[in-house]
């Protein structure tokens, strides 16, 4: 079995969200028959398969293995959703199903090989790798990320112990980001990206490694980001998370969109098929 | 399906539609080269910042610390004048070889420590790049700003050099005078050719990450063609193609000004012409290297 189903169902630290004030807008983000594939290099052959025969060709064949050979990977295979401002979608399914793939497309980091992504504003994602530079302190990567966001040196100063204050991170902030845990740089991450509020922001399980109080802080403004009409994207395993933080959810499946609706829907149905998948014997 | 009723008003629109009516940008294509540059423009602060980063890290893990800014060029030209100027006497055709030596190595070293630092441009920064959506001219041009910055330091312990040698070796007082100026403008010029070159380089490093490997052999040779150490006018004194593609290649040229500016060589005398010739050059590739970094925009960062 490769698939994960790893379903917690532990929300009591999670309060739920403030429903009703929010009218949904115009629309933020529009995916239109999205494909990305992915090419990979210099895939080794088997060596069974090149069967070279005599030294030279042996030869031949050694470096030809693992110079030539492409493989293609089709992550997602035509992906279509229209996001409107002031909404928060959860975004489920099993791991490989192409999900990070698809935020990546949305942030314009990845081009597709076929449709097209609409966005507004300038969109941000936060995923599995929370550092910017490594190397360098938290206060250094405050202004580098502030600025790539687009705010202006003055903005970052005036955000700064703001920043600081919801990462909770002290005066590691003076320290190199090498010093700091995975929940430290993925909470300074987090406070950086929503300093300003975003158009577009993209969770991609980067609230994991923080403890309860952070994602109980971390939801609160992700109601506020959707509140003042930005739209927020959330990947996680944890689909108590997503129906608290999420007015909406889509449940990407092999690349494709196997389901799009009310969160509550979504992840009971997503929650259905994974207990059937799994079996009996996990109950 | 969908959940929300708000449907009505874009029913029946295309994607495209629906996006220029709402004024909403299409991702992962590469913008135009017009809004390219002023997108580029509003992102100074952030070139100047990661610059500032990079060349304070370059010795941040160092007791001496900011110490090595002035200790490293030094040293370094101690060793070159040793090695090429008094063991492998190369001085044939100079009149200050240490002078020479150490104009001709801290201008090169500043070249190569730009493309070098150019061709890793995107590799190192994947994190950032694979996070953030800005315009990624930003990582080669700050990589090219920050050796600028850990070029000033040198520059003044190059005019130490100058002036030491010009003095005590060879008896001359003229030194230091108004030319000197004229090291400003050389700097640039070599500064804005070494970003246009560096664009090209980010643009192949960042997809065939052999070109890496490749460049060092290619800057060792580059060293030996621009008259880094010796000079070309004295081995080529016969003139002829070799001669003039050597003397007008765009590095030969800006080592040639650099030491117009500072030294008093026979084979750099002030020279109108080589001056037109290094602006025509430093211009031509920024330009054609910006260009050529543009046209991949969409897809840096992606394996
Ligand atoms: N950088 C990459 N290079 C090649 N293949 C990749 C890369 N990233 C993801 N993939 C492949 O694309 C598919 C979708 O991956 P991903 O979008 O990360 O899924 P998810 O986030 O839903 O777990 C997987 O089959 C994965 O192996
Ligand atoms: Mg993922």
């Amino acid at each position: 079995m490769t698939d994960e189903f790893d379903v917690e169902v532990d929300a009591d630290d999670l309060t739920p969200m403030t429903d009703g004030e929010v009218v949904l807008g115009d629309p933020s983000v529009v995916v239109d028959d999205l494909h990305v594939t992915y090419r990979i290099l210099g895939t080794r052959r088997k060596a069974v398969e090149a069967a070279p025969q005599g030294r030279m060709r042996k030869l031949v064949g050694r470096s030809l293995g693992s110079t030539g050979g492409v493989t293609e990977i089709h992550a997602v295979r035509g992906v279509s959703f229209v996001a409107r401002h002031g909404e928060s979608i959860g975004i489920v399914g099993t791991n490989g199903s192409g999900k990070s793939t698809t935020l990546q497309a949305l942030a314009g980091l990845i081009q597709p090989s076929q449709g097209s992504v609409y966005v507004a504003g300038i969109p941000s994602l936060l995923g599995v790798s929370a550092v910017l530079v490594r190397k360098l302190t938290g206060a250094r990567n405050i202004m580098i990320g502030g600025l790539a966001l687009g705010l202006t040196k003055d903005e970052v100063e005036e955000r700064f112990d703001e920043i600081v204050e919801f990462a909770d991170i002290g005066d590691f902030v003076h320290l190199p980001m090498t010093t700091y845990s995975a929940g430290m740089a993925a909470r300074l991450r987090f406070a950086i990206s929503t300093a300003a509020v975003p158009d577009v922001l993209m969770i991609d399980e980067a609230l994991a490694t923080g403890d309860a109080a952070f994602r109980e802080r971390s939801r609160q403004r992700v109601d506020e980001i959707r509140r003042q009409a930005g739209t927020v994207f959330v990947v996680s395993h944890s689909l108590a998370s997503i129906k608290a933080m999420c007015t909406r959810a889509i449940w990407i499946d092999k690349g494709l969109v196997r389901m799009d609706g009310p969160a509550e829907d979504v992840t009971a149905a997503y929650h259905e098929h994974t207990r059937a998948r799994s079996g009996p014997a996990k109950g | 399906m969908t959940t929300d009723a708000t449907n009505d008003a874009t029913a029946g629109m295309t994607p495209a539609e629906i996006a220029e009516r709402y004024g909403l940008h299409q991702m992962g294509v590469r913008p135009g080269l017009r809004e390219y540059v002023r997108s580029l423009w509003t992102r100074r602060d952030f070139m100047l910042v990661l610059a500032r980063s990079r060349a304070e890290a370059e010795n941040q893990n160092t007791y001496l610390g900011r110490v090595w800014d002035i200790l490293n060029p030094t040293l370094n030209a101690a060793v070159y004048v040793l090695i090429f100027g008094l063991l492998l006497k190369t001085r044939d055709g100079m009149t200050n070889v240490i002078g020479f030596i150490v104009v001709g190595t801290f201008m090169y070293k500043f070249f190569q420590d730009s493309v070098t630092g150019a061709a890793r441009a995107i590799p190192r920064n994947l994190n950032l790049v694979r996070s953030l959506h800005f315009p990624r001219a930003v990582l080669p041009i700050s990589s090219v700003l920050a050796e600028l910055a850990m070029l000033l330091p040198a520059l003044a312990v190059m005019a130490g050099f100058v002036l030491v040698s010009d003095r005590w070796m060879l008896h001359l007082d003229s030194t230091p005078n108004w030319r000197w100026l004229l090291i400003v403008p050389a700097v640039l010029l070599l500064f804005m050719f070494s970003t246009g070159a560096g664009f090209v380089l980010a643009r192949l490093g960042a997809r065939w990450p052999d070109v890496l490997n490749f460049l060092p052999f290619v800057l060792r040779i580059g060293m030996y063609a621009s008259g880094v150490i010796f000079s070309i006018d004295h081995y080529l004194a016969g003139g002829g193609v070799l001669a003039t593609i050597m003397n007008y290649q765009p590095v030969a040229v800006y080592l040639n000004l650099a030491r117009q500016a500072m030294l008093d060589e026979p084979s750099a005398q002030l020279s109108g012409e080589l001056w037109l010739v290094g602006l025509a050059w430093a211009v031509v590739t920024l330009v054609v290297g910006f260009v050529i970094f543009w046209r991949d925009e969409a897809r840096y960062g992606r394996d």
